[in-house]
């Protein structure tokens, strides 16, 4: 039996740890070290899929970790993540899907932009178009 | 019905009816021979005309038998129409029951999968305020989005980076000596079970404001056992992550 303390310990600690399987190197490290090939280790990622839960989920900082912890669970990904061309992938991908949103603000931003250039000519009068 | 040593009444009528045809036919021969011959047979030709008589009779008999024998039949024909529409009627009866209980069940079964998923709504319903106040809490520390002025060089990433990670509890309780890019195995952390010094976490993604009361749930302490439950080893479901893809890093833009 754990007491309330060591309760709140522990869960400051999964927190902390499923927050960085969110990080593809820190992935490629534990790959590496033979931690994803453990029985125990992969028990412990199945038994992590609890911060799934929306009165867990609530305390994650970086959600990317839930995604990277489904995948964990096939062993086909905990396979590949051993290859630093895999984690550098990843990387690369999640950066991207990071900036998505901002690149699609921007880009939308820009049309409207584009169409409040374009409204304001015409009522200017015969002006020489550009 | 009738055994097969029975006759039926139209042999019956015909055999009659020969019978009546020779005896007849003997009769006026008879008779002519008699105008010929003037000669007087002995009661031959009272006997003839005595059969001829009772086949007359048993010919009339046959007739009745067979009139009434034809009313019935006709009859019968009638009933059989009427067996037959009351069939076609059952048919069709059967028929529409068919429809409806097809319909019925169309329906139950879609009504069954409404409330499903109603249930399945109600079970997942969360306040709007709460999940607001989530996805500004992701947002507003660029962890889902990058920030507007990002550019590559940037350190800041959708994931907790080394500094991060080692200035937490958790690289606060490993002892080991940091090698390789991150600092912390996690193995130590859940071996140990000692508690940590007691440090202000500097990070926001370590400590929960509302962490009191909120624990996680309680587990064996011992993941070398197998769990319950099935393995995700289904290949079909992953996508294949080939090592030699080529790096697909270059903006879309």
């Amino acid at each position: 039996m754990e007491t309330e303390e060591q309760a709140r310990t522990r869960f400051q600690s999964e927190l902390e740890f499923i927050q960085c399987l969110a990080n593809p190197n820190y992935l490629n490290f534990l790959a590496q070290r033979g931690f994803l090939r453990e029985r125990p280790f992969i028990n412990y990622l199945k038994y992590l899929l609890y911060w799934k839960e929306p009165e867990y989920a609530k305390f994650l900082k970086y959600p990317h970790c839930l995604h990277m912890l489904e995948l964990l669970q096939y062993e086909h990904f905990r396979k590949e993540l051993v290859n630093a061309q895999c984690a550098k992938f990843i990387d690369e991908q999640q950066l991207l899907h990071w900036q998505h949103y901002s690149r699609k603000r921007t880009r939308l931003q820009q049309a409207l932009a584009e169409q409040q250039q374009q409204a304001q000519q015409p009522p200017h009068g015969n002006a020489t178009a550009k | 019905m009738a055994s097969a040593a029975e006759k039926s009444t139209k042999e019956r009528l015909l055999a009659v009816v020969e019978d009546l045809e020779v005896l007849s036919r003997e009769l006026i021969e008879m008779l002519a021979l008699s105008r010929s011959q003037k000669l007087l047979q002995t009661g031959e030709d009272v006997q003839v005309l005595q059969l001829l008589v009772q086949r007359d009779r048993e010919f009339q008999e046959l007739m009745e038998v067979a009139q009434q024998q034809g009313t019935v039949h006709q009859e019968m024909q009638l009933l059989e129409k009427e067996v037959e529409k009351r069939d076609s009627d059952i048919q069709q009866l059967q028929k529409q029951l068919k429809e409806a209980e097809h319909i019925l069940a169309t329906a139950v079964y879609q009504a069954k999968e409404k409330l499903k998923s109603i249930d399945k709504a109600r079970k997942g319903s969360i306040s709007s305020e709460e999940i607001i106040k989530y996805a500004h809490r992701i947002s507003a520390s660029n962890a889902v989005c990058a920030p507007l002025n990002w550019v590559p060089g940037d350190p800041r990433r959708p994931y907790p980076t080394d500094l991060e990670m080692r200035s937490g509890m958790l690289g606060h309780m490993a002892n080991m000596p940091t090698n390789g890019v991150n600092g912390h195995l996690p193995g130590d952390a859940l071996a140990a079970g000692r508690l940590p010094d007691v440090l202000t976490p500097h990070y926001p993604w370590q400590s929960s404001d509302v962490s009191v009361g909120m624990l996680p749930p309680h587990h064996g302490n011992d993941f070398g056992l197998e769990p319950p439950g099935h393995n995700k080893e289904n290949e079909d479901d992953v996508e294949a992550m080939s090592t030699d893809s080529s790096s697909s890093s270059s903006d879309s833009d």
